[in-house]
């Protein structure tokens, strides 16, 4: 007796085709808004708020894309939220690669940030996403010690930490060092709650026990196994481990004093002091254009991101 | 030399709950043993104790004759089949059933071959390139299974792969899982809640109960010769009718008010006395004893003749293929020593459902609920417990008809089927 029911093959579908039935799909399973049972006028004062705080954070990139343009004198002197010829753009622009008074490069500035962003981001987001794992899926001794102790460091701000840090850095010889940023960016409390969140709910206990079955290490089963479905949670981590670093201005200011190494952040707050002491002919135009600079890449990169956002990863594996 | 054995596997656990008590048994090569009981009763925490993943409190595993407790699962070499598929979601089929080979090492041209040859086996060929997502649910359970075969494992575990399957694939699954067990031939292990597939399937079958095997033996064997009420009731469907009695001084059964001469044979030609139950002492007359009658064996009878039972129609189920009526007689429904009360006991004692017994009747005798009805009772039908123990102290005659009795118990609760094999 055998079951022979093989049906025929779907027809070949596109991405974009699949895209639009998974869209259409998630809409036609949604509860339509008039069901939500708000009270009349909720739905229209929710969207008026979201606009609202929309428009309170899109104002000042606005800003900065428009100033971004003009000369220092137009940046004072005309209308913040329009353009003014002349078209200083490219010319700001160009101004980026230059060594201003000694105070070190733009360009230099932009790849020392990006790589404690990748070194920090991403040692980060592996860290979090072994310990996540671990924590949601192994019982050993002091497991939830160790969980709530995480969750304590999340309230502790890195101010508080200044003065001891500082000092366990001028003995470890890290002052000045690219690892004295990296390797605190590599700790994050927060990625590690959230993999651990994530590994919860996307890491079926069975699959681990089939795979241990199926003869697989313990090492194996992570990487072949519950990283693949840790992906998307995985993601979410890295961005924010990544801006996290990207935006850090505390650490450096306190680690480095060689402006060689100053990440974007200490070196556009060295330029912002220098203009407003020396009332400098040229530095606030660079000041925002390096300020628009520096977000690019995040936004480049949230986007990229964004499209492994989608949810149904484990589809199919675990019938219920 | 038996491929599995376990003895007094005991499981404990952190709460103080005893999961598994003791539970030795043996399973031999190519062998097919069901673990059968009803939820909680510790089947699936001893299938996990083989397989290795789950503590063992006290007692051993053995497979191959080597005590496997401190062996990791990898190196048990036991495939298992989980009751959710547990498939890798990000993997095509093909690669779902190539991983534990890739695991072991196997050469890639091997690894194709065997992956290719258990597809064809379970008929996954066209489907090798999908992913678990895009294939149907007795689809999936077959990539399950076929994750399993590839290894070729010295033992096959399965749990509850068939639960959720609808009813109709589920029949034709079982004799899919059979056929595959046969050609393997590898001692398996497969654990279900459901009589009807133990009964269909098992070679042997231990039923489980609060982590205590009650028994293990052939299916036939459980269902003519329950060592005690529980087993008595498990096995067979619809459940067997069980009542407080006695055995007045001159051998009658007394059922409530009524009084049924067990010297007598009701028909002709039919029944013998039945058969005492080595090393327990026989129902004595004048002693209050447990009484069992399959719903199988009751049959309708002539008002008024000796050997019959009068009862109460209060509902009536019609199958179809055969019918069964729920009466009510004034005998009390014996309770169940071994547990707390059955999902049928309180069932019973919902209002409206006043019956305390079912008989499986000819589909077209025309029983209505309200009327009265007389039952045929065959003395050697009929089984006996002790009311202390619940331990069997009677049986029924021995050329019981038993074999046919799988078949019977599948085609009443699956009714799709009852192929016994595949």
């Amino acid at each position: 007796m055998t079951v022979t029911t093989v049906s025929p093959p779907p027809p070949p579908e596109s991405r974009r085709q699949r895209r639009r039935r998974e869209r259409l799909a998630a809409r036609d399973s949604e509860i339509p808004v008039e069901l939500y049972g708000l009270p009349r006028g909720t739905v229209g004062l929710l969207t008026t708020l979201a606009f609202g705080f929309a428009l309170f954070t899109l104002i000042p990139i606005g800003w900065i894309l428009i100033n971004s343009t003009k000369t220092q004198a137009n940046i004072f002197e005309t209308f913040g939220f329009w353009f003014a010829s002349p078209f200083e753009f490219f010319h700001t622009f160009g101004l980026l690669f230059q060594n201003v008074d000694g105070y070190g490069t733009f360009i230099q500035w932009f790849g020392n940030t990006a790589l404690y962003a990748v070194l920090g981001g991403g040692g980060a987001t592996i860290l979090a996403a072994l310990a996540g794992y671990a924590l949601a899926r192994f019982r050993f001794r002091g497991s939830r010690f160790v969980f709530y102790t995480i969750i304590a460091a999340l309230l502790v701000p890195i101010t508080a930490l200044s003065i001891p840090l500082y000092l366990t850095y001028a003995k470890a010889h890290l002052i000045n060092s690219i690892w004295g940023m990296v390797l605190p960016s590599m700790i994050s409390p927060i990625g590690v709650y959230l993999m651990r969140t994530y590994a919860d709910i996307s890491v079926p206990r069975e699959l681990l026990d089939a795979a241990r079955i199926d003869g697989a290490g313990e090492l194996r089963i992570f990487f072949r196994v519950a990283l693949p479905l840790m992906v998307p949670g995985l993601l979410t981590v890295l961005l924010i481990n990544i801006v996290a670093v990207w935006n850090n201005y505390f650490l450096p200011l306190l680690i480095f004093n060689i402006n060689t190494k100053y990440p974007l952040t200490v070196g556009l707050g060295l330029w912002s002091t220098r203009a407003v002491n020396s009332g400098d002919a040229n530095l606030y135009p660079m000041l925002v254009m390096g300020g628009l600079v520096t977000i690019i890449p995040l936004i480049a990169l949230f986007l990229i991101l964004q499209r492994y956002w989608r949810g149904g990863m484990l589809l199919g594996s675990i019938a219920n | 030399m038996p491929a599995i054995e376990l003895e007094n596997l005991t499981r404990v656990f952190a709460s103080g709950v005893t999961a598994v008590d003791r539970l030795t048994l043996d399973v031999d090569d190519g062998e097919f043993v069901v673990l059968v009981g009803p939820s909680g009763c510790g089947k699936t925490t001893a299938l996990r104790m083989i397989a290795g993943l789950e503590k063992i409190t006290a007692g051993t595993v053995s497979i191959g004759g080597q005590v496997v407790n401190d062996v990791s699962p990898r190196r048990r070499d036991v495939a298992m089949v989980f009751q959710n598929y547990a498939l890798y979601p990000h993997l095509s089929v093909y690669d779902n059933l190539g991983f534990a080979l890739e695991n072991a090492g196997v050469p890639k041209a091997e690894r194709d071959r065997r992956i290719r040859a258990a597809a064809a086996a379970l008929g996954l060929s066209e489907l090798l390139r999908r992913r678990p997502r895009q294939l149907s649910g007795g689809q999936r359970q077959r990539v399950a299974m076929g994750r399993a075969i590839v290894r070729e494992p010295r033992v096959f575990l399965m749990d509850e792969p068939l639960s959720n399957l609808d009813a109709k694939l589920r029949v034709l699954m079982r004799g899919e899982v059979l056929r595959v067990h046969r050609s393997i031939g590898a001692a398996t292990v497969y654990v279900t809640h459901d009589q009807v597939e133990a009964m269909t399937m098992g070679d042997r079958i231990a039923l489980l109960n609060g982590g205590a095997l009650q028994q293990f033996g052939p299916p036939a064997e459980l269902y003519a010769r329950p060592v005690n009420q529980f087993v008595a009731r498990f096995i067979g469907s619809p459940e067997m009718n069980l009542f407080e009695a006695a055995l007045d001084a001159d051998g009658a059964l007394a059922l409530g008010s009524q009084r049924i001469d067990l010297t007598r044979r009701p028909v002709p030609g039919q029944g013998t006395p039945g058969q005492a139950v080595p090393g327990k002492q026989a129902p004595r007359r004048g002693e209050p004893v447990i009484v069992g009658i399959r719903p199988e064996d009751l049959a309708l009878g002539a008002p008024g003749a000796p050997g019959t039972l009068t009862a109460e129609v209060r509902a009536v189920e019609q199958l179809g293929s055969e019918l069964h009526a729920f009466f009510s007689i004034d005998a009390r429904q014996a309770g169940d020593q071994t547990g707390g009360a059955s999902d049928a006991d309180q069932d019973a004692a919902l209002p409206g459902q006043a019956h305390n017994g079912v008989a499986r009747l000819d589909p077209r005798s025309g029983i209505r609920p309200g009327g009265r009805v007389t039952f045929l009772v065959d003395p050697a039908r009929l089984y006996f417990f002790d009311p202390a123990t619940g331990e069997a102290t009677g049986w029924p005659a021995a050329p019981a008809q038993a074999p046919q009795a799988p078949q019977a118990t599948q085609q009443a609760s699956a009714g799709a089927g009852r192929t016994r094999s595949g």
